[in-house]
């Protein structure tokens, strides 16, 4: 039998691909999503379509079932690079974060206007150093609420990836509880180890751009 | 003082020989069309170097939309711009640096909430003339002194009044050094006591002789300072008389009925 100190211990050991996995799919989620967000509020009819696709398909789909059918399913087909777990888990949650992302990015870029827009033209500014100069850093403010609580969902969500066996804080915690018979240390631990992971960052992401958005009259 | 000022500009500027010469903007027969609404109807008009136009009429008329086609913020639909001489309703011109010579001053102000007042003039001279660093500063402050607005360089436009705010759009939009400034109702948006700072800027800028292009209703202030009123209704020019006739005597009924419910109005504030 384990004490909770040697438990810990070992499930800290987790907390790195825990993170690995969040962190890295969300920054995936941010290379598409941002892009896709100005596509579709500036492209072309058959873009918006495309888009909307692209997001009702991977927000409308539980991320187990997106995750098993990565590995499993597109895994039989292509065995590299998807029956990599870390990869396929990253994969698979940046896409949905993108969709997530994009819809964060929309608002912003609507709640912003078409008025700043508008006068960074005036100023002789193109439509490509408008969105970088004006557009940009405001919807950025704007978003980060939205991000923090994404960043918060992408670590909660990363446990999943324990069913294609990544080795994260769920897996050892899993490996704990089949080895000591212990099942209540385990999981409380674990419990407080995604609460200390997430709460502080997002919390502090909303406060900063709630104030920073308030100051600005964003 | 600024009333003598005022007339010294026309004496120097309203000869027949300037004006043909140094025209800065120039529409012809410009049209507007959106889908069956007809927004702005046949247009010519002329600026000179040094002139200061005031267009009014009634909202809704498309003075606004006229003013951004000048600007080339709107294509036009039919017509043509040019500005000094060179066309810009034609394809294959450089759009970015047209608008680079021409100062727009919206009626909603739209500054730039993420940046400074400093930070909102500043970016034009960094992004569109690509000044070094220290010079654009220097001439971005130089702006913000003409409009008395350095001492409030560094606050952001939510620090900032609407009279302000507006003050340093003007700012943004003279930094450049533009050709012409086109103002689509700079004080419409502002609470009355607010608008005679704005006004004050104004009036600073005619004594030194900018080109302007003036959306407004502020009538004491047309008549002190523009060469020419234009009377604007359902998306066309009703009237275009020196401000002494539009006060005294217009010669369209319209332009008759509107002078006199403008006048009535500002006797009343």
């Amino acid at each position: 039998m384990l004490d909770v100190v040697q438990q810990l211990l070992l499930m800290l050991g987790g907390v790195y691909t825990t993170l690995s996995v969040s962190i890295l799919s969300f920054l995936l989620g941010l290379t598409i999503g941002l892009p896709l967000a100005f596509m579709r509020a500036y492209g072309s009819k058959p873009f918006q379509i495309l888009i909307d696709g692209f997001e009702k398909v991977f927000r409308g789909i539980p991320e187990l079932v997106l995750m098993l059918l990565f590995y499993w399913g597109i895994g039989y087909y292509f065995r590299t690079p998807f029956k990599n777990p870390f990869f396929t888990a990253t994969f698979v949650l940046g896409l949905r974060s993108a969709a997530n992302q994009s819809q964060i990015f929309r608002g912003a870029i609507r709640g912003i206007g078409e008025e700043q827009m508008l006068a960074a033209r005036s100023l002789g500014l193109s439509r490509i150093r408008s969105v970088i100069h004006v557009m940009l850093p405001q919807v950025f403010i704007s978003s980060t609420p939205g991000l923090g609580s994404e960043y918060a969902l992408l670590v909660k969500d990363s446990s999943y990836a324990w069913i294609i066996a990544v080795i994260d804080i769920m897996a050892i915690t899993d490996w704990i509880r089949k080895g000591t018979g212990d099942t209540v240390t385990p999981y409380l631990l674990a419990a407080l180890l995604y609460i200390l992971l997430t709460f502080p960052i997002a919390t502090w992401l909303d406060t900063w751009g709630s104030r920073k958005k308030k100051q600005l009259g964003l | 003082m600024a009333r003598h000022m005022g007339e010294q500009k026309k004496e120097t500027v309203g000869t027949v020989e300037r004006k043909m010469t140094d025209i800065v903007m120039e529409c012809r027969n410009l049209s507007k069309i959106y889908g069956k609404i007809i927004a702005v109807k046949d247009v010519s008009l002329k600026i000179g170097e040094g002139e200061i136009k005031l267009i009014f009429g009634p909202s809704g008329s498309g003075k606004s939309t006229f003013l951004r086609c000048l600007a080339m913020l709107i294509k036009p639909t039919k017509g043509e711009v040019f500005l000094r001489g060179e066309c810009l309703t034609k394809s294959g011109v450089d759009l970015n640096k047209a608008r680079a010579r021409i100062g727009f001053v919206f009626q909603h102000i739209w500054l730039f909430h993420h940046l400074t007042a400093l930070g909102n003039v500043e970016l034009a001279l960094r992004r569109v003339l690509k000044l070094p660093k220290k010079e654009a500063r220097e001439r971005a402050m130089q702006a913000l002194r003409e409009v008395k607005m350095e001492k409030w360089a560094h606050h952001y436009p939510a620090q900032l009044s609407g009279g302000q705010q507006q003050r340093v759009g003007i700012a943004r939009a003279l930094a450049r050094n533009p050709d012409i400034i086109l103002l689509d109702e700079p004080t419409s948006a502002l609470d009355p006591e607010l608008t005679g700072e704005v006004i004050d800027t104004l009036r600073d800028l005619a004594k030194k002789g900018t080109t302007m292009l003036i959306v407004s209703h502020e009538m004491p202030f047309a008549r002190e300072v523009a060469d020419e009123m234009i009377f604007f209704d359902e998306g066309a020019i009703v009237e275009t008389e020196p401000p002494e006739i539009f006060f005294t005597n217009p010669r369209s009924e319209r332009a008759k009925i509107f002078m006199a419910r403008l006048i009535k109005r500002t006797r009343r504030e």
